[in-house]
Parts: C-alpha cells; sequence; structure tokens
C-alpha cells in the first residue's frame, strides 16, 4: 500500500481526538518557529504513562500505523501495545495521513515533562498542537550532535536571538 | 557510499581526469574507471591513498546510525515527483498555519 496522503494536521488531529497528550518537535516545530528547513514527517514525544499510552495506541490503529523499516518503507503492521510502545526508544511510523515519528525522550531532554514546561498550545488549521519551544528544539539538537543538526542550529540560534525566543 | 564514488568526488573536486589521477596512482585509466564505476571496490587504503593524491584528506567519523531522513525519501521514492510536490505544498500550508498561529500568540 502506498501512502497516498500527507496532511500533518490529519496526523496531529487524531492524535488530539483521541486525548493523547504529546509535544511537536523536529522540523516541523523549527519550522513554526521560522526555520526555513521544510520536512515531511511529523515528530512527536508523548507522555509516558500507561493512560496516554493507550491513547496513543488507539489513535495509530485509527491511522493504521505500520512500522517503517528499510526494507518496507510502506511500513509493516506492528503490536502497540502501550508496554511495546514504551520499550521502543523512537517509531518511524507511515500512517495513512503521512509519517509520523515519535520519540520518548529527544536527545538531550527527559521526556514529555522536560518539554511541556516551555512548549506553546497553538491551534493549526483547526488543530490542538502542543509545540515545543526554540530553545528546547536547539537543546535537543545541539545534543544529538548529528551532521544535519549542526548544519540547521546556526539560523535557529539566530532567530533566537532575533526574536527574543 | 561506495569508495569509488568517493574516489570520483575527489577526483573531480581536484580538477584531474582519469588519467592523470591513474598516473598519480601507477594505475591505468580503466582501471581507475572500473573502481569508480563499482565494478571493483577497493579496500579502505587504496580509497584514502586515491583521495590524497587529490590533495584531499578522508577524515573518517563514526556516528550513530540515524535511518528518520531516509526513513521519509524512501517513501517518497514510492511516489512520483507531482505527489512529491504536493506533499510539499501540504507541508508548506501547515507550517504556514503554524507560524500564523505563533504569531497570534497561542498560550
Amino acid at each position: 500500500m502506498v501512502v497516498d496522503d500527507f496532511r500533518p494536521e490529519a496526523v496531529l488531529g487524531v492524535l488530539a481526538n483521541h486525548g493523547v497528550r504529546c509535544i511537536l518537535i523536529g522540523g516541523f516545530a523549527a519550522v513554526i518557529h521560522g526555520s526555513p528547513y521544510l520536512t515531511t514527517d511529523v515528530d512527536v514525544v508523548p507522555a509516558r504513562d500507561e493512560e496516554n499510552l493507550e491513547r496513543l495506541s488507539a489513535a495509530l490503529t485509527e491511522m493504521h500505523a505500520r512500522a517503517w523499516t528499510p526494507s518496507e518503507p510502506e511500513g509493516l503492521p506492528f503490536d502497540h501495545s502501550p508496554r511495546s510502545l514504551a520499550d521502543v526508544k523512537v517509531w518511524n511510523l507511515v500512517t495513512d495521513h503521512g509519517r509520523l515519528d515519535i520519540t520518548f525522550t529527544p536527545s538531550g531532554t527527559d521526556g514529555f515533562e522536560d518539554l511541556s514546561r516551555d512548549a506553546r498550545h497553538l491551534t493549526i488549521l483547526g488543530v490542538p498542537v502542543l509545540v515545543a519551544s526554540l530553545p528546547d528544539l536547539i537543546r535537543s539538537k545541539e545534543a544529538a550532535g548529528r551532521e544535519k543538526d549542526r548544519l540547521v542550529l546556526p539560523v535557529l540560534r539566530r532567530i533566537v536571538d532575533e526574536t527574543g525566543t | 557510499m561506495r569508495g569509488g564514488s568517493l574516489i570520483k568526488e575527489a577526483r573531480r573536486r581536484a580538477g584531474l581526469t582519469q588519467e592523470e589521477l591513474g598516473e598519480r596512482l601507477h594505475t591505468t585509466q580503466s582501471a581507475l574507471a572500473r573502481l569508480e564505476r563499482g565494478r571493483t571496490e577497493p579496500s579502505f587504503a587504496r580509497v584514502a591513498a586515491a583521495i590524497r593524491a587529490c590533495g584531499l584528506e578522508l577524515v573518517p567519523t563514526l556516528t550513530a546510525v540515524d535511518e528518520s531522513d531516509w526513513s521519509v525519501a524512501s517513501v517518497n521514492l514510492r511516489v512520483g515527483p507531482d505527489e512529491r510536490v504536493r506533499r510539499h505544498q501540504a507541508a508548506l500550508r501547515f507550517a504556514a498555519a503554524g507560524r500564523e498561529a505563533m504569531r497570534r500568540g497561542g498560550r
């Protein structure tokens, strides 16, 4: 099955409709803060409590989430019980509405509780979204230390300087 | 990345022909062409020596495997150029709405 739709607001809408507590991070969060580097996947950090993981699992079922693997880019069905979800550091998923990455503790952070302190509550295309703060995104990218993160850091730091974020 | 591709990249960056680099490496143009095309897989030492002969240094770095970009690219490869553009338009639309929401303030 080829993913024939990409609507980030639909991915986040399903999560919101199921009451999943999560924070948008990664490229989309950075773009919302002004980054010029566009991405085509949604990255979220969910809260790790069992109730939230159950809601997350239900949302993943509705989106027909499948686990991306290098040999199966269209994704494979996988067990997403609350326990199995929490056991994996990063989930790269393919959904009916596009790519979704789930990370519980992004580099340099302690996860949802840590990031939620400075996150912004926004409504984007009618969907309530909690967006990680720019300093938190910078902190995480700095800690990840990947080449692609190093490339984007100068402009993110400049946005902080210019906007006083 | 294959060793031959690295050699080719270094040779082109140095502005050398295959014959010129072949001479520096004491090999033939055809042997170098086979290396660059991946017909023969050079050793790491061979790649490093060829790059050095181009006036460049091969500096290896070890980094954790990160599949996040490839996981996006591999999905994009399943659709045609028109659909890839449409997906970026959808991303742009969402990003623009997000920036507008940020401008309005949120809480």
